[in-house]
């Protein structure tokens, strides 16, 4: 890291999640707006919106709107099958937990893995509000996973791994955690160029999952050094509200989908 | 926290195996309590239902 110390970039992405997790929750006083900030949150006149990035199948089947603050749909990547344990990075106000969930069935098991108390909060409220019985929220870092070693099938995530300023750890936790023959499907942010470096130094940009994110080449190559196979990367959709801002600060991001397996 | 899911829990630090003490607890999970990792004394507090398994120093 060059300018800005882990720690420093962790702590203020964490409060600028839980300021976006307080903006989604209900509230006694005004309706409740259902358009969340998206993923690059910071920026105030970015929404993203669920129906942009999965099927109407898909949100039918949790019959409840739910924002996402992701920039792809990693869970029509991971061809979910009834019975599979889950972990979700980063899972924010719980949409694709609740995905996942529908998918997996009463069978399976959903975890989602979140540092910030105030998103664990919102997903609590909308599982509550959608009773179902097989999804958890845990308060935790990906970095240091509280999950027990080769225990789980799949891991997702949605726009979250290019927060972290320490990308090598979390991959190597995702290998750790999956079960031997296990899969990683993420959605993520990367850069197709060098990144000016007034974006690279901002902590807003990082936050707002541009100054982190990595060029596509070192992305994977992460992933690869962690151990992963069969590596399967396919460019995705960019919101054009991200796309919009990301040229307003001269950053060259695409959104991409990385498919990747344990060894058996 | 539901207790079928204590099995793919571990300790966030060491990956030690979580002992779980519970203060209070309905029909379908723990409501409070804590878990206690025995390799590392490391101790993770369960406050209204969530498991607060960041690392202490990251605790607010």
């Amino acid at each position: 890291m060059e300018a800005k110390n882990d720690d420093e970039i962790k702590k203020f992405v964490r409060e600028r999640y839980a300021e976006i997790a307080r903006q989604q929750a209900p509230s006694c006083c005004a309706p409740q707006s259902k358009e969340a900030s998206s993923c690059c949150g910071p920026c105030a006149a970015e929404t993203s919106h669920a129906q942009s990035l999965y099927s109407t199948e898909e949100l039918e089947s949790i019959a409840a709107d739910i924002p996402s603050l992701g920039c792809g749909n990693p869970i029509a990547l991971s061809e979910l099958q009834p019975g599979e344990v889950v972990l979700d990075l980063g899972s924010g106000g719980g949409l694709d937990c609740f995905l996942a969930a529908h998918k997996v069935g009463s069978q399976g098991k959903v975890i989602g893995l979140d540092m910030t108390p105030d998103m664990i909060q919102l997903a609590r409220a909308n599982a509550e509000e959608l009773s179902l019985g097989n999804v958890e929220f845990r308060l935790g870092e990906m970095e240091h996973m509280p999950i027990e070693s080769d225990s789980v099938d799949v891991v997702i995530s949605n726009c979250v791994i290019n927060l972290s300023p320490d990308k090598d750890t979390v991959f190597q936790e995702v290998f750790r955690a999956l079960k031997p023959g296990g899969r990683l499907c993420v959605s993520d942010i990367v850069t197709r160029g060098e990144l000016p470096a007034s974006v690279r130094e901002s902590l807003e940009q990082w936050a707002g999952c541009v100054a982190g994110a990595l060029e596509e080449k070192e992305y994977l190559e992460k992933i690869r050094a962690a151990g992963f196979v069969q590596l399967e990367a396919q460019e995705e959709h960019l919101d054009p509200h991200k796309e919009e801002t990301a040229c307003g600060v001269g950053a060259p991001i695409a959104s991409i989908a990385v498919k990747a397996y344990k060894p058996r | 926290m539901k207790r079928d899911l204590m099995e793919i829990l571990a300790c966030p630090l060491c990956k030690g195996t979580l002992k779980l003490t519970v203060e209070e607890e309905d029909e379908q999970e723990v409501i409070k309590g804590s878990l206690y990792c025995e390799s590392c004394a490391a101790t993770y507090p369960i406050e209204d239902t969530i498991p607060n398994l960041l690392p202490p120093e990251l605790r607010t």
